[in-house]
């Protein structure tokens, strides 16, 4: 995978990043040459140990590298919602905002931490709405307005209609920046915008499988379980039907039997809105049972891509193959990779999983593979296969 | 086959208290009349989801926390017959009432692993000095004969001489959890609780852990109570799996039993909703309804009922009894 | 030999050396460490820079002769003297070693007494809690620096009641630090590891929650040094402190009191009776913060690092 442009299936392309983190003890080498890509409407699963460098590169897919982390190298590539192709990495703050949230939103793994403690669960979803989706909601309650007819001459009723055709029409109205400064008007001529909002939330609620919405919108998040919590995060993620999620091990902190339910909702979802989604997990179960496709990333690199069913039959990279082995089966022998996973403030010269690998070669010390497709759709970043076909 | 630790209607509650004065306005029943036994040199599985109590049960058993109510028989020989005893006798003791220098001095026949290494291992001790502690603490030995006994067990563990001398957060988070082993084995204890201790451990290492834990058990006659919720990895470890739900047993038996022909609805669901590592099984999952209640106000009658697929209306009253309904095959439900 | 090889990984060396290294790193706090280095030098040799006249009590500052008006720098006396002609310079010298006794006993008898009762609070919780915090709330409850004088006052005016004095006021302080670390200590997973390998409480308090919550104290220390210096100063030049002529930065400055406006001709006449004294009190004081906000950013990472 090469420096190519983003076909037309493709939704996102990540060539060649890296990400660096420049600490104290030294500069980690968090990401390191990592490609990946993702086909409309599928499931990518990312899996790896912790210090993989799955979640730093999910992150920067959003262009939120945690600090102090930076990125060296490398593109994303990402198709909009208009068919134009951009690079993450090359926008600034201000285009980053359009995507964030309304093309590309993320579920993280702790809820609490996603949601404000001191705010309603319904105000976030509506600020979530208000960001991206303004527009659709005004003309919605037009329409609203327009059906009740009776109400023609009512004043408020008049004074509403415009506000809503200003803000379509004319944002930056002085008028309706005055009316919008006073609490009172401000209210009244937003009556049926907030109304067709809720609407719209308690739809969003009942898609989440959530019982009783109207409870759930006025509560605040610690009077909600942690399934709920996930729950309306990932209402606040599909809002605004994102063209890609990035899911970061969300149901990790969750009982199994919610976790059940959690999986089975974004399975479903993910057939109504067509989303993409990148799953980042470090289960192989969980990969097993979300994954359309699965990029297995080790110390930074991705290591091998291929469909799920390909690669839990036919691993070919040695961590892959020691990764699927380490699974517990009742009545087989338990087997381990070997050694550790390596400090990434000095990481292992060419192949960095050269240390704990059983075919070890001389070359592997020295040469970083790349990803070579040996397959059909079947990629992998390993001497052993060096050769065999290039990409 | 006798028992190493036994236990009958064993409470535990914690206090929730509230307002400017503390006052107590009801329990979290963590164990509420628990009636369990751990079979000399077998390794017990403990499944059940956050908040069922499983640790609070693991760590009364060993007395880390004191019962409200019930009993604990405790023999290091493992000469426990299965029928109920009322006291002490015959070197076997009953602990869950004892206290002090009586207690302290029992606590080298039992050891717990915990969890996460990280914070179970004191930052600023070394590798050497946590070791060692036990046999300080225990006057089994010291100087440079408890030096030798370090050295011993650290190599036991896949550790060395080179590693004595550092602080725990030079090392790895599979080699800190080898370091929590050696000092939990090092005063050669007959009973040693596993509290989820390949959870915080990564992937490619979890399975050496396991087969470290299965070499010790060999070597130094050790009976597990394991503690987990993969279970992958109980089934991989354990003779005998115990269920647990919001403070109670609801099903225990051996573990091909269990996995082969589980009885009680929650158990199913349970075992269905593990996700497995293989994409082309073709399993049908139970999906539970709602979320596990509140152990502080639990459902009367059954517990579960509120979730069960297969509720009655003697489940909304009537709280089912632990009963074997197959041979060696214990179940709480009323459907059977 | 083997040991040699020991001492060279010792990680108690590295984990100096690491320290040692970020202290290195930032400016400020080589300043500050720079300050409190020389003062503790000034402190250690005041018999030699001010040798003190043979069968007297060298804090006693040697003076030349009664007449009321200081003088200003001269050969015979470097920093010029006092109103009564006491020598400055010797005052100085002299002071900064009753400075770092004040200072150093002060804070190491309360931090004594605040470890004794926090770590009692913090670890047996409960009644023993409540009781003894409600204790330390009581004195936390007024103006030290006003319960202090207050004390001063009850024992009789002199250094050794201020010391008792402070050591009194300050104690609550490291107790309510030292309830919180062991509180929050308390929790984690070795210290229950601890109990179940058998260790009594008092094993458990000083081997395994003491020496992790001893870096928070050190900066509270450090920083507590230089304030506690100041409040020895206020009370010695509110008249609280030891006899007229001892060598003591409080006194120093309370001698200059009535000079400082100067005369009619020239309002900086006695500009050396105020300012020398001050300085020195206030490079005192601000070497001490500086270098407890260097510990405070050097230790914490590394406690985050663990």
């Amino acid at each position: 995978m090469s420096n190519k442009p983003l076909s037309l299936e493709e939704q996102l392309k990540v060539n060649d990043l890296t990400v660096r983190f420049y600490t104290y003890e030294g500069i980690v080498k968090a990401v390191e040459k990592a490609s990946l890509k993702i086909r409309k409407g599928e499931t990518l699963g990312i899996v790896g140990e912790t210090g993989s460098g799955k979640s730093v590169t999910a992150l920067t897919i959003l262009a939120l590298t945690p600090s102090p982390g930076r990125v060296e190298d490398g593109n994303i590539l990402f198709r909009k919602r208009d068919s134009s192709v951009i690079d993450i990495l090359r926008m600034n703050e201000h285009q980053l905002l359009q995507i964030r949230g309304k093309e590309i939103s993320m579920i993280f793994q702790e809820p609490n931490a996603a949601l404000d403690p001191v705010c309603k669960v319904g105000e976030q979803i509506t600020e979530a709405i208000l960001a991206h989706r303004l527009r659709e909601m005004v003309e919605k309650s037009i329409e609203v307005i327009k059906k009740e007819k009776d109400n023609e001459y009512d004043l408020w009723t008049r004074l509403e209609t415009w506000t809503y055709k200003e803000m379509l029409n004319n944002p930056s109205d002085v008028r309706l920046k005055i009316i919008q400064k006073i609490p009172i008007i401000r209210d009244i001529t937003k009556r049926r915008l907030r109304q067709v909002i809720r609407q719209e939330i308690v739809e969003l609620l009942k898609l989440m499988e959530i019982p009783d919405p109207g409870r759930v919108i006025d509560a605040y998040p610690h009077e909600l379980s942690g399934g709920m919590q996930q729950r309306i995060v990932i209402a606040i993620a599909l809002a605004c039907s994102p063209l890609l999620l990035i899911a970061d091990e969300p149901t990790t902190n969750l009982d199994v039997t919610v976790q059940a339910q959690i999986l089975d909702l974004i399975n479903r979802l993910k057939e109504k809105f067509g989303s993409s989604i990148i799953y980042i997990t470090h289960d192989m179960g969980v990969v097993a049972e979300i994954s359309d496709r699965v990029a297995v990333m080790y110390a930074g690199s991705v290591v091998e891509v291929a469909p799920v069913k390909e690669l839990f039959r036919n691993p070919l990279h040695p961590y892959t193959k020691g990764l699927l082995e380490s699974i517990p089966r009742p009545g087989s022998p338990l087997k381990s990779i070997p050694g550790t996973v390596p400090n990434l403030v000095d990481p292992p010269s060419g192949c960095r999983f050269h240390p704990r690998c059983a075919y070890m070669m001389n070359k592997c010390k020295e040469i970083m593979p790349r990803l070579v497709k040996v397959s059909e759709d079947h990629y992998v970043a390993c001497l052993l296969y060096e050769g065999e076909s290039d990409d | 086959m006798t028992n190493i630790i036994y236990t009958k209607d064993l409470v535990k509650y914690f206090p929730v208290k509230s307002g400017l004065f503390g006052r107590k306005i009801g329990d979290v029943k963590a164990v509420d009349r628990v009636t369990i036994s751990v079979r000399k040199e077998e390794t017990l599985g403990l499944v059940g989801e956050s908040g069922c109590g499983k640790t609070t049960l693991a760590k009364t058993l060993i007395r880390l926390y004191k019962p409200d109510a019930g009993q604990i028989f405790f023999d290091p020989e493992g000469k426990i017959p299965d029928t109920p005893l009322i006291q002490s006798h015959d070197g076997i003791l009953e602990i869950a009432k004892i206290e002090g220098a009586k207690l302290r001095s029992l606590r080298r026949f039992m050891q717990i692993v915990y969890q996460n290494p990280t914070t179970s291992l004191n930052p600023r001790m070394l590798v050497k000095d946590i070791v060692a502690e036990p046999l300080i603490v225990q006057g089994i030995c010291k100087g440079a004969e408890a030096e030798a006994r370090v050295l011993e067990i650290l190599e036991k563990v896949g550790l060395g001489r080179e590693h004595l001398y550092r602080y725990p957060h030079e090392f790895s988070g599979g080699q800190k959890q080898r370091i929590a082993i050696a000092r939990a084995l090092i005063t050669n204890p007959s009973f040693v609780i596993l509290d989820e201790p390949t959870s915080s451990v990564d992937v490619s290492v979890r399975a050496s852990l396991l087969e470290l834990f299965k070499e010790m058990q060999k070597k130094m006659n050790l009976t597990y109570l394991f503690i987990s919720h993969d279970l992958s990895i109980i089934e991989a470890i354990s003779d005998r799996i115990a269920v647990m739900y919001l403070g109670k047993v609801v099903e225990l038996a051996e573990t091909k039993e269990i996995f082969n022909n589980p009885l009680h609805p929650y158990t199913q669901a349970l075992f269905s909703a593990i996700p497995v590592p293989d994409p082309e099984s073709k399993r049908k999952r139970i999906l539970l309804p709602g979320e596990p209640p509140s152990p502080v106000n639990p459902p009367i009658g059954c517990r579960f009922h509120p979730r069960c697929l297969y509720a009655m209306e003697i489940c909304k009253q009537v709280e089912p009894k632990l009963v074997e309904v197959r041979p060696k095959h214990l179940v709480a439900c009323h459907l059977y | 030999m083997i040991r040699w090889i020991k001492i060279e990984e010792s990680p108690r060396l590295k984990e100096t050396k690491f320290i040692l290294n970020r202290i290195r790193e930032n400016p400020l706090s080589l300043v500050g460490l720079a300050i409190v280095i020389s003062f503790a030098v000034i402190a250690i040799f005041a018999h030699i820079l001010a040798p003190p006249p043979p069968g007297r009590d060298p804090y006693i500052i040697p003076r030349a002769g009664y007449f009321p008006e200081p003088q200003p720098p001269s050969p015979e006396h470097a920093f010029g003297t006092t109103q009564g002609q006491y020598d400055l310079y010797y005052g100085i010298i002299w002071g900064t070693r009753a400075a770092y006794r004040i200072g150093v006993l002060v804070v190491a008898m309360s931090a004594f007494i605040g470890i004794a009762v926090g770590s009692l609070a913090g670890y047996y919780k409960g009644v023993i809690d409540e009781v003894l915090m409600r204790l330390t709330d009581i004195i936390l409850a007024f103006p030290s620096l006003i319960l202090a004088m207050a004390l001063v006052v009850a024992f009789g005016p002199g250094l050794d009641s201020i010391t008792l004095a402070l050591i009194l006021v300050g104690w609550p302080g490291y107790a309510r630090l030292v309830r919180g670390e062991f509180l929050r200590i308390s929790a984690e997973d070795f210290v229950e590891a601890a109990k179940t390998i058998g260790c009594s409480n008092l094993r458990i308090i000083i081997r395994h929650i003491l020496p992790n919550a001893i870096f928070p104290l050190l900066v509270y220390a450090s920083l507590d040094i230089g304030s506690i210096i100041l409040v020895a100063a206020a009370l010695s030049f509110l008249g609280l402190g030891p006899p007229e002529g001892y060598a003591d930065w409080g006194q120093l400055i309370s001698l200059s009191r009535n000079w400082i406006t100067g005369t009619a001709a020239n309002p900086f006449a006695y500009w050396h009776v105020y300012t020398i004294p001050g300085v020195f009190l206030f490079l005192f004081v601000m070497g001490w913060n500086l270098l407890g906000d260097a510990l405070r950013d050097v230790l914490d990472p590394m406690l985050r690092r663990r």
